[in-house]
């Protein structure tokens, strides 16, 4: 008796044994790291939920080039994402090739040592244009960690049969954008749906409207080097300028959440949504009879740049982890992430303009974005540029503009919250 | 006291008690009529009749989220989570309030005072753990989390009940000389069965509905439960608010079917737990 | 019953001499002592205070992302209390958790009894009614918030919808982006999802009094509203201490819900942040050094909940002996 209950005993750890090696949760992957003729399953993690059908056609390039290794995008939801993300870098059952945010918010991966230097490694990076590597680059060590895959560029996107219904086309100077504001909301439009409850939007607002009277790129590089302040005149102005077109905002603006302000837009409610090029790609799947254009807001009265100002950063680049077990077919992966090939593949599917150089989108709206961000390019700045350290300025512009959008503070309070945060930790470049 | 002035007070009390009802159960039909109508006419006129019964949006709700799985994985964890708590608990909150031992106080005192623990501060050690033990998104890691967390609120209404409960019926079986385990299972448990109902009841929802611990131990689509599945879903169809509503009311009815089954049950067990 | 079988003078016997030998101490051996609070105790050892003092741990050390970094002392804990606008945000979040928790013994615990009064007096429809109340607290508190937060949209919510259309244009607000409004919606939201709670409880414990106490009092003459505030509510005492206590718990886990109204913010101008979130966002917002900020606001929101949670419990068990 005591015998036949060891031996069920054994054949019972046996099973449970075949059993684990076979359990959905380990990666194919990392049973097939040594031999190359078996079959490599790469785990690419994304936080693009509505991806997941374009980067399986763009991945299937990839493994009819590549017999014997599989790409299989994993999308996690995008508020979550980073959380999910910094954890499961820490262990091999992660990610192998991970969607990375840039600037500040990758700076946590880069100190963890969870990812690999890419610079050595993928020559491609070599052709890619300084500004843009940027986005990928470790804080401390200026190594860089990924292969910029996106820019995001911002604009007003407009619906053109609205316009065309009340004889309007893309304003030239801010009077003439403020008169067409008008006319829209005579004909009981909104002239621009935008949100205030998702806070992450208002930096983007602020960036749209106030960028050509603070200056862009010229008043950036005096910020960076110590001579400029949030608190200093043209930025907070830009401010002021930017809520001084909230009386075309929907009605109870401070409630209005992202996603109503879509569909304000979508359902044709609202004439105008500031937002990123990224919203295009949205807007064509839930109202495909919606015809979009672009413009960019023109330089008010007094304002720092006399020319249009296209604002734009760079979104996000895949990495490698530091803990996959297949560290060589990642590596190969990313390498091709950063190929002409790939660039134009994830332009046509998803909508988006590609960082690698040279690939032309074939979406006219997009080429008429990046041609025109080319053109005139403006920074994110409290999203790109103060953001290595804690507090960010996002993080902290988000809070402020808040409180000065819904009138509970003025624009130099605002300005304030956000200097005196960054303060804490930012040191100019001499 | 007259009839009629009764009449009208009991009219009054049945007045007040239905709009109550309507406050708490209108948002809930708002999202079930709105699971019939179309995104458009949702968005062109908040509250209305479906224009036709169109199930259109149960389909794709129910094609995209994979809300049997879900459904599968949460009452696996949940169960487990209160089966298993509900058992230690109560072994150790007989112990605790039947016997003498040295060292009784300062155990009860140190299982009651996780009542005042926020469980969720230690979320990043947890998953540091759990990724040295192997337990990253796995269901019975996630069910032993729910099972610990519920320990301390367990033995506390175990333990109330017990101190009210007279001993007489356990020394007797003692005098006859039955052991502590089968004192336990076949005097003590039938009786502290209504604390049992309660610690039951107040276990399942929160850790049925908990979204904080599987959103971070949990990676694959496969072992999500209903909340972080409904996340998903949620950002899948942030724009079109008449799948999204189909999609919640197919995460809710069954639960709603078995709650309204069980409430007798339920208020039964209850009373018995509070009446004393 | 089981008594039956025993007959009642075995039963009165064995009582008497469980009562006389009352705590025979040492009785029970260590092995069954172990067998019964050891399960109990690794459980909620390993799983809930493990975690915790590993976050003592944690705090004292500087982090580079998940890499732990040289010892810190308490430079983390003064890190968290002196950054700007940290310094600011925390008692901020603290005031707004004090808020709730007075707003929701206020309303959902006073109309959960008022509730649990009206049913208990008229039977009819009663566990139809129940149903109804409680249903919302099968919901996740993820999704309803996100529900209202649908219902309460300005622009395309039902409620302002509704209100417009009955001509009180003035009352519809934009509730959640408001900072006036934010809060007192989170309270009502909420309530309105737990209220079933407090109304069973209170519901149990009325069905627990004797009936014929208040016929007295009704015989003395004294109103219904008196006979129930002086003869019931003293009885229903032990049930409100419960009830105290389950807000309380609950109002210093509030988390799923407001990240769903508000987001991980607490809402425009942070009207509705409050500690849970707060350490989420230092967690798993936060820069480099997150994993040791977080522990350490961990371990003072810890204190401070422990802290106020026992002289609440002394407060109510005082209460309870003098009623």
């Amino acid at each position: 008796m005591f015998r036949t209950r060891r031996g069920l005993l054994a054949a019972a750890g046996v099973l449970a044994m075949a059993l684990s090696a076979c359990a959905p949760s380990a990666p194919e992957g990392q049973t097939s790291s040594g031999t190359t003729s078996e079959q490599v399953t790469l785990d690419v993690w994304g936080w693009r939920q509505e991806d997941v059908a374009a980067y399986e056609k763009i991945f299937k390039i990839y493994e009819d080039a590549h017999p014997g290794v599989k790409v299989k995008y994993v999308p996690y939801k995008a508020d979550e994402y980073d959380t999910i993300l910094r954890t499961g870098l820490s262990d091999a059952n992660g990610p192998d090739v991970a969607q990375l945010r840039s600037y500040g918010l990758l700076q946590p991966l880069v100190a963890a040592k969870s990812l690999v230097p890419l610079d050595g490694q993928v020559q491609e990076l070599a052709g890619f244009p300084e500004p843009v590597l940027d986005g990928a680059r470790g804080e401390r060590d200026k190594r860089v960690y990924g292969v910029p895959f996106a820019i995001q560029t911002l604009h007003v996107i407009y619906d053109k049969a609205l316009f065309g219904k009340h004889g309007l086309t893309p304003p030239k100077t801010w009077d003439e954008m403020i008169a067409a504001f008008d006319k829209l909301a005579a004909a009981d439009l909104v002239p621009l749906a935008t949100t205030v409850t998702d806070t992450w939007m208002l930096p983007i607002q602020q960036e749209i409207f106030g960028a050509t009277t603070y200056g862009g790129h010229d008043y950036l590089g005096r910020m960076l080097a110590g001579q400029a302040k949030f608190t200093d005149r043209p930025w907070v102005d830009s401010l002021t300028r930017w809520k001084s077109t909230s009386k075309y905002w929907p009605e109870q603006y401070e409630g209005v959440s992202y996603v109503d302000a879509q569909a304000l837009f979508t359902s044709g409610r609202a004439a105008m949504f500031p937002g990123g090029v990224w919203e295009l790609a949205v807007f064509g799947k839930s109202n495909p009879e919606l015809e979009l254009g672009i413009f960019n807001v023109p330089p008010p009265p007094g304002a720092a740049a006399t020319q249009t100002l296209v604002p734009g950063y760079v979104d996000g680049s895949f990495g490698v982890s530091a803990k996959s077990p297949d560290q060589k077919a990642a590596m190969d992966l990313v390498r091709w992430m950063a190929s002409p090939e790939f660039g134009q593949a994830f332009s046509t599917e998803l909508r988006q303009i590609s960082a690698v150089p040279g690939v032309r989108p074939q979406d006219p709206l997009l080429a008429q974005a990046l041609a025109a961000y080319q053109a005139d390019p403006s920074p994110y700045v409290t999203y790109a540029y103060f953001s290595g350290g804690s507090p960010t300025a996002w993080d902290l512009a988000s809070e402020a503009f808040s409180t000065f959008v819904a009138g509970r503070s003025g624009a130099e309070d605002a300005a304030e919250h956000i200097q005196q945060g960054v303060d804490q930790w930012f040191r100019p470049t001499q | 006291m007259t009839t009629r002035r009764r009449g009208v007070r009991v009219l009054v009390v049945h007045a007040l008690l239905w709009s109550y009802a309507a406050v708490a159960f209108g948002p809930l039909l708002l999202v079930a009529i709105g699971s019939f109508r179309t995104n458009a006419d949702i968005l062109r006129q908040p509250v209305g009749l479906p224009e036709s019964l169109t199930l259109d949006n149960y389909l794709r709700a129910w094609e995209t989220a994979s809300i049997s799985t879900y459904f599968a994985n949460s009452l696996l964890v949940t169960v487990g989570a209160v089966a298993l708590c509900v058992a230690v608990s109560a072994t150790a909150a007989y112990a605790l309030s039947r016997w003498r031992f040295r060292g009784r106080a300062l155990l009860a005192a140190f299982f009651l005072s996780g009542l005042m623990i926020p469980a969720k501060l230690g979320l990043l050690p947890v998953f540091y753990m759990y990724l040295s033990m192997g337990l990253i998104d796995t269901r019975p890691g996630l069910m032993l989390l729910y099972a610990a967390s519920g320990v301390p609120f367990s033995i506390f209404v175990i333990m109330g009940f017990m101190r009210g409960l007279p001993t007489g019926l356990e020394e007797a079986a003692r005098l006859d000389g039955a052991n502590e385990g089968r004192l336990f299972v076949s005097i003590a448990l039938p009786l502290m069965r209504p604390a049992l109902a309660v610690v039951t009841v107040f276990q399942f929802a929160p850790t049925w509905n908990d979204f904080f611990y599987p959103l971070v131990l949990l990676r694959s689509d496969a072992k999500y439960t209903v909340p972080v599945g409904l996340t998903r879903f949620f950002g899948e169809f942030a724009t079109d608010r008449a799948t999204l509503f189909a999609g919640l009311v197919i995460a809710l009815v069954p639960l709603a079917l078995v709650f309204a089954l069980a409430t007798k049950q339920i208020i039964a067990g209850l009373t018995a737990g509070m009446s004393r | 019953m089981t008594a039956g079988r025993l007959g009642p003078a075995r039963y009165r016997a064995g009582y008497r001499a469980g009562y006389r030998a009352g705590y025979r101490a040492g009785r029970t051996s260590p092995a069954w002592i172990a067998a019964f609070c050891l399960p109990a105790l690794v459980l909620y050892g390993v799983f809930v205070v493990v975690p915790l003092v590993t976050a003592l741990y944690y705090g004292l050390f500087r982090w580079e992302g998940i890499r732990r970094g040289e010892f810190a002392g308490l430079g983390n804990y003064l890190e968290v209390l002196t950054r700007y606008p940290l310094n600011q945000e925390i008692p901020a979040a603290l005031w707004h958790n004090v808020l709730f928790f007075a707003g929701t013994m206020a309303i959902q615990n006073t109309v959960g009894l008022g509730l649990a009064v009206l049913l208990y007096r008229n039977p009819r429809g009663k566990r139809f009614l129940q149903t109804i109340f409680s249903l919302p607290y099968l919901i996740s508190p993820l999704i309803v918030g996100y529900v209202w937060s649908l219902l309460l949209s300005p622009t395309f919510g039902p409620i302002n919808f509704l209100l417009r259309a009955a001509g009180l244009e003035s009352w519809a607000r934009p509730w959640l982006g408001a900072p006036d409004t934010a809060l007192p919606v989170l309270v009502l939201v909420n309530a309105w999802q737990w209220i079933g709670g407090p109304m069973l409880i209170f519901l149990a414990a009325l069905g627990g009094i004797p009936r014929e106490l208040e016929e007295a009092a009704a015989m003395d003459g004294a109103s219904p509203f008196r006979a129930f505030w002086s003869v019931r509510f003293p009885l229903l005492m032990p049930a409100v201490g419960v009830i105290t206590v389950l807000t309380f718990i609950g109002c210093f886990n509030l988390f799923d819900l407001v990240y769903a109204l508000g987001g991980s913010d607490g809402g425009p101008g942070g009207a509705m942040d409050v500690l849970g979130l707060l350490y989420y966002r230092t967690a798993f917002e936060g820069g480099t050094n997150a994993i040791g900020e977080s522990s350490a606001l961990a371990i003072m929101i810890f204190i401070l909940v422990f802290g106020a949670s026992a002289v609440l419990e002394r407060f109510l068990r005082r209460r309870e002996v003098t009623s």
